[in-house]
Protein backbone atom coordinates (compact mmCIF):
# COMPACT_ATOMS: atom_id res chain seq x y z
CA UNK A 1 0.00 0.00 0.00
CA UNK A 2 2.58 2.70 0.87
CA UNK A 3 4.43 1.30 -1.41
CA UNK A 4 2.48 2.20 -4.00
CA UNK A 5 1.61 5.10 -2.42
CA UNK A 6 5.07 6.07 -2.51
CA UNK A 7 5.78 5.44 -6.17
CA UNK A 8 2.95 7.11 -7.22
CA UNK A 9 4.87 10.53 -5.86
CA UNK A 10 7.95 8.77 -7.25
CA UNK A 11 6.38 9.20 -10.81
CA UNK A 12 4.65 12.37 -10.10
CA UNK A 13 7.89 13.99 -9.37
CA UNK A 14 9.29 12.51 -11.93
CA UNK A 15 7.21 13.47 -14.81
CA UNK A 16 7.39 16.73 -13.00
CA UNK A 17 11.01 17.11 -12.64
CA UNK A 18 11.56 16.52 -16.54
CA UNK A 19 9.10 18.85 -17.84
CA UNK A 20 9.28 21.82 -15.72
CA UNK A 21 11.77 23.57 -17.93
CA UNK A 22 9.24 23.31 -20.57
CA UNK A 23 6.68 25.53 -18.65
CA UNK A 24 8.46 26.94 -16.17
CA UNK A 25 10.46 30.66 -16.20
CA UNK A 26 13.70 31.32 -14.99
CA UNK A 27 13.07 31.90 -11.24
CA UNK A 28 11.44 28.65 -10.51
CA UNK A 29 14.24 27.23 -12.62
CA UNK A 30 16.58 28.71 -10.22
CA UNK A 31 14.63 27.17 -7.20
CA UNK A 32 14.29 23.90 -8.69
CA UNK A 33 18.37 24.06 -8.91
CA UNK A 34 18.22 24.89 -5.53
CA UNK A 35 16.04 22.28 -4.04
CA UNK A 36 17.53 19.90 -6.27
CA UNK A 37 20.93 20.76 -5.01
CA UNK A 38 20.74 20.27 -1.23
CA UNK A 39 18.25 17.19 -2.12
CA UNK A 40 21.12 15.45 -3.29
CA UNK A 41 23.31 16.66 -0.36
CA UNK A 42 20.78 15.47 2.06
CA UNK A 43 20.68 11.81 0.11
CA UNK A 44 24.40 11.34 0.57
CA UNK A 45 24.45 13.08 4.32
CA UNK A 46 21.90 9.98 4.73
CA UNK A 47 23.65 7.72 3.01
CA UNK A 48 26.50 7.56 5.32
CA UNK A 49 24.23 8.09 8.25
CA UNK A 50 23.03 4.73 7.50
CA UNK A 51 25.93 3.40 8.79
CA UNK A 52 26.04 5.55 11.63
CA UNK A 53 28.22 8.13 11.28
CA UNK A 54 26.94 11.45 11.87
CA UNK A 55 29.23 13.86 9.35
CA UNK A 56 29.42 17.47 9.58
CA UNK A 57 31.74 17.22 6.92
CA UNK A 58 28.91 17.93 3.63
CA UNK A 59 30.58 21.68 3.11
CA UNK A 60 34.48 20.15 3.35
CA UNK A 61 34.07 17.88 0.24
CA UNK A 62 31.23 19.96 -1.50
CA UNK A 63 33.59 23.09 -1.15
CA UNK A 64 36.72 21.15 -2.17
CA UNK A 65 35.34 19.77 -5.44
CA UNK A 66 33.85 23.16 -6.08
CA UNK A 67 37.32 24.53 -5.99
CA UNK A 68 38.78 21.61 -7.86
CA UNK A 69 36.87 22.46 -10.44
CA UNK A 70 36.93 25.85 -11.12
CA UNK A 71 40.75 25.58 -10.32
CA UNK A 72 40.51 22.89 -12.91
CA UNK A 73 39.05 24.80 -15.76
CA UNK A 74 40.94 27.90 -15.02
CA UNK A 75 44.75 26.57 -13.89
CA UNK A 76 44.89 23.13 -16.04
CA UNK A 77 42.35 24.55 -18.63
CA UNK A 78 39.84 21.41 -18.71
CA UNK A 79 36.76 21.73 -20.54
CA UNK A 80 33.43 22.32 -18.03
CA UNK A 81 32.43 18.81 -17.71
CA UNK A 82 35.52 17.46 -17.36
CA UNK A 83 36.51 19.37 -14.52
CA UNK A 84 32.79 18.09 -12.98
CA UNK A 85 34.09 14.51 -13.03
CA UNK A 86 37.29 16.13 -11.47
CA UNK A 87 35.62 17.60 -8.87
CA UNK A 88 34.33 14.27 -8.09
CA UNK A 89 37.32 11.74 -7.96
CA UNK A 90 39.12 14.85 -6.33
CA UNK A 91 36.87 15.07 -3.21
CA UNK A 92 36.45 10.65 -3.55
CA UNK A 93 40.62 10.79 -3.41
CA UNK A 94 40.42 13.16 -0.71
CA UNK A 95 37.69 11.49 1.24
CA UNK A 96 39.38 8.12 1.22
CA UNK A 97 42.83 9.49 2.39
CA UNK A 98 41.02 11.18 5.09
CA UNK A 99 39.14 8.32 6.33
CA UNK A 100 42.05 6.06 6.36
CA UNK A 101 42.69 8.33 9.16
CA UNK A 102 39.75 9.45 10.59
CA UNK A 103 37.19 6.30 10.08
CA UNK A 104 38.44 4.63 13.25
CA UNK A 105 36.40 7.79 15.52
CA UNK A 106 33.01 7.28 16.60
CA UNK A 107 30.14 9.28 17.30
CA UNK A 108 31.04 12.83 18.29
CA UNK A 109 34.65 12.39 17.66
CA UNK A 110 34.10 11.52 14.12
CA UNK A 111 31.32 14.15 13.83
CA UNK A 112 33.93 16.65 15.14
CA UNK A 113 36.41 16.00 12.74
CA UNK A 114 34.59 16.10 10.02
CA UNK A 115 33.01 19.80 11.02
CA UNK A 116 36.89 20.61 11.30
CA UNK A 117 37.84 19.42 7.78
CA UNK A 118 35.80 21.94 6.35
CA UNK A 119 37.04 24.15 7.72
CA UNK A 120 40.30 23.30 7.74
CA UNK A 121 39.99 23.34 3.33
CA UNK A 122 38.55 26.67 3.87
CA UNK A 123 41.33 27.92 4.83
CA UNK A 124 44.36 26.37 2.92
CA UNK A 125 41.94 27.87 0.07
CA UNK A 126 42.17 31.12 1.49
CA UNK A 127 45.83 31.02 2.30
CA UNK A 128 46.81 29.74 -1.03
CA UNK A 129 46.41 33.18 -2.55
CA UNK A 130 48.25 32.57 -5.74
CA UNK A 131 46.75 29.76 -6.84
CA UNK A 132 43.28 29.24 -5.35
CA UNK A 133 42.60 33.37 -5.10
CA UNK A 134 42.62 33.89 -1.53
CA UNK A 135 39.49 35.39 -0.38
CA UNK A 136 38.43 37.33 -3.08
CA UNK A 137 37.79 33.55 -5.03
CA UNK A 138 38.44 33.21 -8.73
CA UNK A 139 36.42 33.88 -11.56
CA UNK A 140 35.81 32.03 -14.72
CA UNK A 141 36.56 34.94 -17.37
CA UNK A 142 35.38 33.27 -20.65
CA UNK A 143 33.62 29.74 -21.74
CA UNK A 144 30.97 29.84 -18.92
CA UNK A 145 29.05 26.35 -19.06
CA UNK A 146 26.16 25.95 -21.55
CA UNK A 147 26.50 30.09 -21.69
CA UNK A 148 24.90 30.52 -18.82
CA UNK A 149 20.97 29.06 -20.44
CA UNK A 150 18.86 28.18 -17.33
CA UNK A 151 17.12 25.32 -19.20
CA UNK A 152 20.25 23.29 -19.75
CA UNK A 153 21.96 24.69 -15.94
CA UNK A 154 18.66 22.82 -14.92
CA UNK A 155 19.41 19.43 -16.59
CA UNK A 156 23.18 19.49 -15.05
CA UNK A 157 21.50 20.01 -11.66
CA UNK A 158 19.09 17.47 -11.95
CA UNK A 159 21.93 15.13 -13.69
CA UNK A 160 23.23 15.48 -9.68
CA UNK A 161 20.32 14.43 -8.01
CA UNK A 162 19.67 11.54 -10.07
CA UNK A 163 23.48 10.27 -9.65
CA UNK A 164 22.75 11.13 -5.97
CA UNK A 165 19.11 8.99 -6.01
CA UNK A 166 21.03 6.29 -8.06
CA UNK A 167 23.63 6.00 -5.42
CA UNK A 168 21.15 5.59 -2.70
CA UNK A 169 18.97 2.80 -4.12
CA UNK A 170 22.43 0.65 -4.82
CA UNK A 171 23.08 1.31 -1.48
CA UNK A 172 19.49 0.34 -0.05
CA UNK A 173 18.85 -2.61 -2.30
CA UNK A 174 22.79 -4.37 -2.43
CA UNK A 175 24.55 -5.72 0.45
CA UNK A 176 25.89 -2.87 1.44
CA UNK A 177 22.43 -1.72 3.24
CA UNK A 178 23.18 -4.99 5.25
CA UNK A 179 26.87 -4.12 6.19
CA UNK A 180 25.76 -0.54 6.87
CA UNK A 181 22.81 -1.61 8.78
CA UNK A 182 24.51 -3.98 10.76
CA UNK A 183 27.52 -1.87 11.88
CA UNK A 184 25.02 0.93 12.71
CA UNK A 185 22.82 -1.68 15.10
CA UNK A 186 25.90 -3.59 16.70
CA UNK A 187 29.16 -3.45 15.58
CA UNK A 188 30.27 -6.68 17.56
CA UNK A 189 27.65 -8.70 15.69
CA UNK A 190 28.91 -7.45 12.86
CA UNK A 191 32.16 -8.36 13.15
CA UNK A 192 31.42 -11.80 14.30
CA UNK A 193 29.14 -12.34 11.08
CA UNK A 194 32.41 -11.32 8.66
CA UNK A 195 31.64 -7.95 8.17
CA UNK A 196 35.20 -5.47 7.83
CA UNK A 197 33.61 -2.47 9.18
CA UNK A 198 36.35 -0.40 8.10
CA UNK A 199 36.10 -1.35 4.85
CA UNK A 200 32.54 -0.79 4.25
CA UNK A 201 32.87 2.69 6.01
CA UNK A 202 35.62 3.28 3.88
CA UNK A 203 33.69 2.66 1.02
CA UNK A 204 30.67 4.69 2.10
CA UNK A 205 32.58 7.68 2.96
CA UNK A 206 34.47 7.38 -0.62
CA UNK A 207 31.08 7.05 -2.40
CA UNK A 208 29.41 9.82 -0.65
CA UNK A 209 32.23 12.56 -0.56
CA UNK A 210 32.96 11.52 -4.59
CA UNK A 211 28.99 12.57 -5.11
CA UNK A 212 29.50 16.05 -2.81
CA UNK A 213 32.63 17.33 -4.40
CA UNK A 214 30.62 16.44 -8.17
CA UNK A 215 27.89 18.49 -7.01
CA UNK A 216 30.45 21.42 -5.92
CA UNK A 217 31.42 20.92 -8.96
CA UNK A 218 28.46 21.00 -10.50
CA UNK A 219 27.67 24.15 -8.57
CA UNK A 220 30.44 25.75 -9.13
CA UNK A 221 30.20 25.68 -12.76
CA UNK A 222 26.35 26.80 -12.76
CA UNK A 223 27.63 30.36 -10.99
CA UNK A 224 30.99 30.43 -12.73
CA UNK A 225 32.69 31.70 -9.73
CA UNK A 226 33.92 30.25 -5.94
CA UNK A 227 34.93 32.00 -2.96
CA UNK A 228 35.68 30.34 0.20
CA UNK A 229 32.73 31.76 2.31
CA UNK A 230 30.73 30.65 -0.57
CA UNK A 231 31.13 27.15 -1.28
CA UNK A 232 32.65 26.29 2.32
CA UNK A 233 29.44 28.38 3.27
CA UNK A 234 27.68 25.82 6.98
CA UNK A 235 24.82 26.09 5.17
CA UNK A 236 25.97 23.20 2.96
CA UNK A 237 26.35 21.23 6.21
CA UNK A 238 22.86 22.65 8.05
CA UNK A 239 20.20 22.58 5.08
CA UNK A 240 20.98 19.25 3.80
CA UNK A 241 21.52 17.67 7.71
CA UNK A 242 17.95 19.51 8.36
CA UNK A 243 16.45 18.36 5.39
CA UNK A 244 17.06 14.28 6.45
CA UNK A 245 15.79 14.86 9.59
CA UNK A 246 12.13 17.01 8.66
CA UNK A 247 11.91 13.92 6.15
CA UNK A 248 13.03 11.14 8.24
CA UNK A 249 16.42 9.21 7.94
CA UNK A 250 17.43 6.19 6.81
CA UNK A 251 16.32 6.17 3.72
CA UNK A 252 16.08 7.41 0.14
CA UNK A 253 12.50 9.01 0.26
CA UNK A 254 12.88 10.93 3.72
CA UNK A 255 15.59 12.90 2.56
CA UNK A 256 13.84 13.71 -1.00
CA UNK A 257 10.77 15.03 0.76
CA UNK A 258 12.31 16.69 3.64
CA UNK A 259 14.66 18.58 1.26
CA UNK A 260 10.70 19.39 -1.53
CA UNK A 261 9.36 20.71 1.62
CA UNK A 262 11.77 22.60 3.45
CA UNK A 263 13.29 23.70 -0.42
CA UNK A 264 9.82 25.09 -0.57
CA UNK A 265 8.77 26.75 2.52
CA UNK A 266 12.11 28.34 2.69
CA UNK A 267 11.97 30.09 -0.15
CA UNK A 268 8.13 31.17 0.51
CA UNK A 269 9.83 32.55 3.51
CA UNK A 270 12.43 34.34 2.13
CA UNK A 271 9.91 36.56 0.22
CA UNK A 272 7.10 36.81 3.22
CA UNK A 273 10.53 37.69 5.90
CA UNK A 274 13.71 38.65 4.41
CA UNK A 275 16.08 37.63 6.33
CA UNK A 276 13.88 36.49 9.34
CA UNK A 277 13.53 33.25 6.99
CA UNK A 278 16.19 31.05 8.91
CA UNK A 279 14.40 31.81 12.40
CA UNK A 280 11.14 29.79 11.20
CA UNK A 281 13.73 27.35 9.51
CA UNK A 282 14.79 26.86 12.82
CA UNK A 283 12.04 26.06 14.40
CA UNK A 284 10.59 24.03 11.97
CA UNK A 285 13.26 22.09 12.67
CA UNK A 286 13.00 21.98 16.34
CA UNK A 287 9.65 20.99 16.37
CA UNK A 288 10.14 17.94 14.30
CA UNK A 289 13.20 16.68 16.07
CA UNK A 290 10.98 17.11 19.60
CA UNK A 291 7.63 15.63 18.22
CA UNK A 292 8.58 13.75 15.21
CA UNK A 293 11.89 12.35 15.91
CA UNK A 294 11.84 9.68 12.98
CA UNK A 295 10.73 13.16 10.78
CA UNK A 296 7.74 13.28 8.45
CA UNK A 297 8.18 9.66 7.49
CA UNK A 298 6.14 8.76 10.98
CA UNK A 299 3.03 10.15 9.15
CA UNK A 300 3.24 7.58 6.57
CA UNK A 301 4.60 5.02 8.21
CA UNK A 302 2.31 4.10 11.05
CA UNK A 303 4.70 1.75 12.45
CA UNK A 304 7.58 3.17 12.09
CA UNK A 305 7.01 4.56 15.51
CA UNK A 306 8.30 0.94 16.98
CA UNK A 307 11.82 0.77 15.35
CA UNK A 308 13.29 3.31 13.15
CA UNK A 309 12.12 3.56 10.05
CA UNK A 310 13.55 1.14 7.19
CA UNK A 311 12.68 1.95 4.36
CA UNK A 312 9.39 2.36 3.40
CA UNK B 1 41.01 -34.15 14.94
CA UNK B 2 41.88 -30.49 16.41
CA UNK B 3 40.01 -28.18 15.12
CA UNK B 4 41.17 -25.52 17.38
CA UNK B 5 43.63 -25.13 20.60
CA UNK B 6 44.94 -22.65 22.59
CA UNK B 7 48.47 -22.29 24.17
CA UNK B 8 48.90 -19.96 27.48
CA UNK B 9 46.46 -17.74 26.61
CA UNK B 10 46.39 -14.63 28.53
CA UNK B 11 44.85 -11.84 28.48
CA UNK B 12 45.54 -8.77 31.10
CA UNK B 13 43.46 -5.71 31.72
CA UNK B 14 45.63 -3.31 33.11
CA UNK B 15 46.26 -4.85 36.50
CA UNK B 16 44.20 -7.57 35.95
CA UNK B 17 44.78 -10.73 34.38
CA UNK B 18 41.24 -11.71 33.16
CA UNK B 19 42.72 -14.73 31.47
CA UNK B 20 45.51 -17.03 32.39
CA UNK B 21 47.94 -19.00 30.57
CA UNK B 22 44.69 -21.34 29.40
CA UNK B 23 45.25 -24.52 26.98
CA UNK B 24 43.11 -26.42 26.12
CA UNK B 25 41.79 -27.97 22.50
CA UNK B 26 38.52 -28.48 21.19
CA UNK B 27 37.97 -31.78 18.39
CA UNK B 28 35.56 -32.07 15.67
CA UNK B 29 32.26 -33.26 16.85
CA UNK B 30 32.77 -32.44 20.28
CA UNK B 31 30.73 -30.62 23.08
CA UNK B 32 33.14 -28.74 25.07
CA UNK B 33 31.12 -27.10 28.23
CA UNK B 34 33.24 -23.94 29.63
CA UNK B 35 32.06 -23.19 33.10
CA UNK B 36 33.48 -21.22 36.07
CA UNK B 37 32.49 -18.75 38.81
CA UNK B 38 31.49 -15.44 37.90
CA UNK B 39 34.14 -13.66 36.61
CA UNK B 40 36.20 -16.29 36.08
CA UNK B 41 37.32 -15.11 32.47
CA UNK B 42 34.82 -17.13 30.46
CA UNK B 43 33.28 -14.64 28.55
CA UNK B 44 37.15 -12.67 28.15
CA UNK B 45 38.41 -16.78 27.08
CA UNK B 46 35.71 -16.60 23.97
CA UNK B 47 35.93 -13.01 23.09
CA UNK B 48 39.85 -14.07 22.81
CA UNK B 49 39.09 -17.25 20.45
CA UNK B 50 36.80 -15.14 18.05
CA UNK B 51 38.72 -12.35 18.09
CA UNK B 52 36.89 -9.63 19.45
CA UNK B 53 39.91 -8.15 21.85
CA UNK B 54 43.25 -10.04 21.22
CA UNK B 55 45.53 -11.61 23.56
CA UNK B 56 48.26 -10.23 25.57
CA UNK B 57 50.20 -13.08 25.24
CA UNK B 58 50.15 -16.61 23.90
CA UNK B 59 48.89 -18.60 21.21
CA UNK B 60 45.59 -19.38 18.94
CA UNK B 61 45.38 -22.02 16.09
CA UNK B 62 42.74 -23.14 14.41
CA UNK B 63 42.80 -26.08 11.94
CA UNK B 64 46.77 -26.05 12.20
CA UNK B 65 46.94 -21.86 11.65
CA UNK B 66 47.88 -19.55 13.80
CA UNK B 67 44.78 -17.11 14.00
CA UNK B 68 46.67 -15.07 17.43
CA UNK B 69 46.17 -11.61 15.55
CA UNK B 70 43.57 -12.37 12.53
CA UNK B 71 40.91 -9.83 13.12
CA UNK B 72 36.93 -11.03 14.20
CA UNK B 73 35.47 -10.76 11.08
CA UNK B 74 38.44 -12.66 9.20
CA UNK B 75 37.38 -15.63 12.03
CA UNK B 76 33.86 -15.43 11.23
CA UNK B 77 35.07 -16.41 7.40
CA UNK B 78 37.64 -19.03 8.35
CA UNK B 79 34.75 -20.74 9.93
CA UNK B 80 34.70 -19.95 13.94
CA UNK B 81 31.11 -18.59 14.96
CA UNK B 82 29.16 -17.90 18.19
CA UNK B 83 26.48 -16.16 20.41
CA UNK B 84 26.82 -13.16 22.45
CA UNK B 85 25.90 -13.79 26.26
CA UNK B 86 24.00 -9.72 25.98
CA UNK B 87 22.02 -10.51 22.93
CA UNK B 88 22.51 -7.94 20.51
CA UNK B 89 19.63 -8.33 17.52
CA UNK B 90 20.36 -6.19 14.70
CA UNK B 91 17.01 -4.13 15.73
CA UNK B 92 16.79 -2.44 12.26
CA UNK B 93 17.13 -5.56 10.51
CA UNK B 94 13.73 -8.22 10.30
CA UNK B 95 14.32 -11.79 11.69
CA UNK B 96 15.60 -13.49 8.42
CA UNK B 97 17.68 -10.26 7.54
CA UNK B 98 19.77 -10.34 11.00
CA UNK B 99 20.46 -14.22 9.91
CA UNK B 100 20.91 -13.42 6.19
CA UNK B 101 23.94 -11.23 6.99
CA UNK B 102 26.42 -14.42 7.91
CA UNK B 103 25.37 -15.84 4.95
CA UNK B 104 26.48 -12.63 2.85
CA UNK B 105 29.42 -11.46 4.16
CA UNK B 106 31.10 -14.76 6.33
CA UNK B 107 30.49 -17.05 2.85
CA UNK B 108 29.75 -14.31 0.11
CA UNK B 109 26.54 -15.02 -0.72
CA UNK B 110 24.37 -12.91 -3.34
CA UNK B 111 21.61 -11.79 -1.96
CA UNK B 112 18.83 -14.16 -2.84
CA UNK B 113 21.14 -17.20 -2.15
CA UNK B 114 21.24 -15.58 1.30
CA UNK B 115 17.99 -15.75 1.59
CA UNK B 116 17.38 -18.67 0.72
CA UNK B 117 19.72 -20.44 3.25
CA UNK B 118 18.47 -18.02 5.89
CA UNK B 119 15.15 -18.94 5.31
CA UNK B 120 16.27 -22.87 5.47
CA UNK B 121 18.22 -22.21 8.72
CA UNK B 122 14.99 -20.56 10.48
CA UNK B 123 13.01 -23.26 9.39
CA UNK B 124 15.49 -25.99 10.44
CA UNK B 125 15.40 -23.78 13.80
CA UNK B 126 11.60 -24.24 14.09
CA UNK B 127 11.82 -20.04 13.85
CA UNK B 128 8.80 -18.65 11.79
CA UNK B 129 7.24 -15.15 10.96
CA UNK B 130 10.49 -14.08 9.44
CA UNK B 131 9.85 -10.59 8.16
CA UNK B 132 8.99 -9.72 12.05
CA UNK B 133 10.97 -6.87 13.56
CA UNK B 134 13.24 -8.14 16.37
CA UNK B 135 11.22 -6.21 18.86
CA UNK B 136 8.72 -8.29 18.24
CA UNK B 137 10.18 -11.79 19.29
CA UNK B 138 10.19 -13.92 22.43
CA UNK B 139 13.45 -14.28 24.08
CA UNK B 140 13.27 -18.01 22.67
CA UNK B 141 12.85 -16.83 19.58
CA UNK B 142 15.87 -14.08 19.88
CA UNK B 143 18.06 -16.97 20.86
CA UNK B 144 17.45 -18.99 18.11
CA UNK B 145 17.78 -16.26 15.96
CA UNK B 146 21.29 -15.62 17.21
CA UNK B 147 22.42 -19.64 16.72
CA UNK B 148 20.90 -19.36 13.23
CA UNK B 149 22.92 -15.70 12.58
CA UNK B 150 25.88 -17.79 13.47
CA UNK B 151 25.46 -21.00 11.60
CA UNK B 152 24.60 -18.99 8.69
CA UNK B 153 28.46 -18.17 8.79
CA UNK B 154 28.66 -21.98 8.12
CA UNK B 155 30.89 -22.20 11.07
CA UNK B 156 33.07 -25.34 11.94
CA UNK B 157 33.53 -24.38 15.16
CA UNK B 158 30.61 -22.63 16.81
CA UNK B 159 30.54 -20.83 21.07
CA UNK B 160 27.19 -20.44 22.68
CA UNK B 161 27.84 -17.99 25.47
CA UNK B 162 24.64 -18.53 28.00
CA UNK B 163 22.08 -19.02 25.17
CA UNK B 164 20.04 -20.98 27.37
CA UNK B 165 20.08 -18.37 30.46
CA UNK B 166 16.42 -16.72 30.50
CA UNK B 167 14.62 -19.67 29.37
CA UNK B 168 11.97 -22.40 30.78
CA UNK B 169 12.64 -25.67 31.62
CA UNK B 170 10.77 -26.73 28.46
CA UNK B 171 12.32 -24.05 26.34
CA UNK B 172 16.09 -25.19 27.38
CA UNK B 173 14.92 -28.92 26.89
CA UNK B 174 13.91 -27.76 23.46
CA UNK B 175 17.05 -25.86 22.46
CA UNK B 176 19.13 -28.46 24.29
CA UNK B 177 18.04 -31.28 21.55
CA UNK B 178 18.56 -28.42 18.69
CA UNK B 179 21.96 -27.49 19.88
CA UNK B 180 22.80 -31.31 19.77
CA UNK B 181 21.45 -32.06 17.04
CA UNK B 182 22.88 -29.29 15.15
CA UNK B 183 26.07 -30.15 16.05
CA UNK B 184 25.29 -33.68 15.00
CA UNK B 185 24.69 -32.94 11.84
CA UNK B 186 27.26 -30.56 10.72
CA UNK B 187 30.36 -32.36 12.82
CA UNK B 188 30.71 -29.02 14.48
CA UNK B 189 32.91 -28.36 17.36
CA UNK B 190 30.57 -26.19 20.41
CA UNK B 191 32.18 -24.47 22.95
CA UNK B 192 28.86 -23.74 25.55
CA UNK B 193 29.40 -21.53 28.51
CA UNK B 194 26.06 -22.07 30.93
CA UNK B 195 25.88 -21.62 34.58
CA UNK B 196 23.13 -23.96 34.94
CA UNK B 197 24.92 -27.53 35.77
CA UNK B 198 21.88 -29.51 34.52
CA UNK B 199 22.53 -28.07 31.03
CA UNK B 200 26.15 -28.92 31.09
CA UNK B 201 25.53 -32.41 32.73
CA UNK B 202 23.23 -33.26 29.05
CA UNK B 203 24.88 -31.70 26.48
CA UNK B 204 28.50 -31.81 26.78
CA UNK B 205 31.03 -34.18 25.89
CA UNK B 206 33.64 -32.70 28.50
CA UNK B 207 33.89 -29.76 30.61
CA UNK B 208 36.91 -26.81 31.48
CA UNK B 209 36.64 -25.27 34.40
CA UNK B 210 38.12 -21.38 34.87
CA UNK B 211 38.71 -19.93 38.09
CA UNK B 212 39.91 -16.60 38.14
CA UNK B 213 41.42 -16.58 34.38
CA UNK B 214 43.37 -20.31 34.99
CA UNK B 215 42.19 -23.30 33.76
CA UNK B 216 41.85 -25.71 36.97
CA UNK B 217 40.22 -28.53 35.86
CA UNK B 218 39.15 -30.39 33.08
CA UNK B 219 37.29 -33.90 32.07
CA UNK B 220 33.84 -35.46 31.89
CA UNK B 221 31.24 -33.56 33.60
CA UNK B 222 30.81 -36.13 36.42
CA UNK B 223 34.34 -35.99 36.98
CA UNK B 224 35.06 -32.60 37.21
CA UNK B 225 31.99 -31.48 39.54
CA UNK B 226 33.65 -33.89 42.36
CA UNK B 227 36.86 -32.47 42.00
CA UNK B 228 37.70 -30.70 45.48
CA UNK B 229 39.15 -27.86 43.70
CA UNK B 230 36.60 -26.50 41.31
CA UNK B 231 33.78 -27.32 44.56
CA UNK B 232 36.31 -24.63 46.38
CA UNK B 233 36.11 -22.22 43.32
CA UNK B 234 31.63 -22.18 43.52
CA UNK B 235 31.19 -22.41 46.89
CA UNK B 236 34.20 -19.98 47.59
CA UNK B 237 37.51 -20.83 49.32
CA UNK B 238 36.55 -18.49 53.08
CA UNK B 239 33.22 -20.14 53.24
CA UNK B 240 34.80 -23.46 52.88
Amino acid sequence: MNRNVSRIFAAFFGVLAITLPLFAGDYPLQVARNIMLYMALAITWDMLLRSGQISFGIAGLFGLGAYAAILGVIRAGMPAWLSILFAAVFSGVAAFLIGLLILRLRAMYFSIVTLALGEIFRIIVHNLHDFTGGPEGVVIQQGVIFGGNANKLYWLALVGLAVALAASTWFEKSKIHFALTAIRDNEISAKSSGIDIFRWLLLAFVVTSAIQGFLGGIFVQSYGFATPDTVFSADFTLLPLAMALLGGVYSTTGPVFGALLLGLVSEWLKLKIPYGHLVVYGIIIIIVILFMPQGLKQLVRRDAGKTEGRNA
Amino acid sequence: MIKLRTENLTRRFLGLVAVNKVSFSMDEGEILGIIGPNGAGKTTFINLISGIIMPTEGLIEYKGNDITYVPAHERARMGIARTYQLIHPMENLTLIENVMVGSIFAKGNGLKEARRKAEALCHELGLRGLDRDTSRLTILEIKKMEIARALANEPEVLFLDEVMAGLNADETKDLIATVQRIAMERHLAVGVVEHVMGVIRELTHRVIVLEAGELIAEGKYEEVSKNPRVIEAYLGGGAA
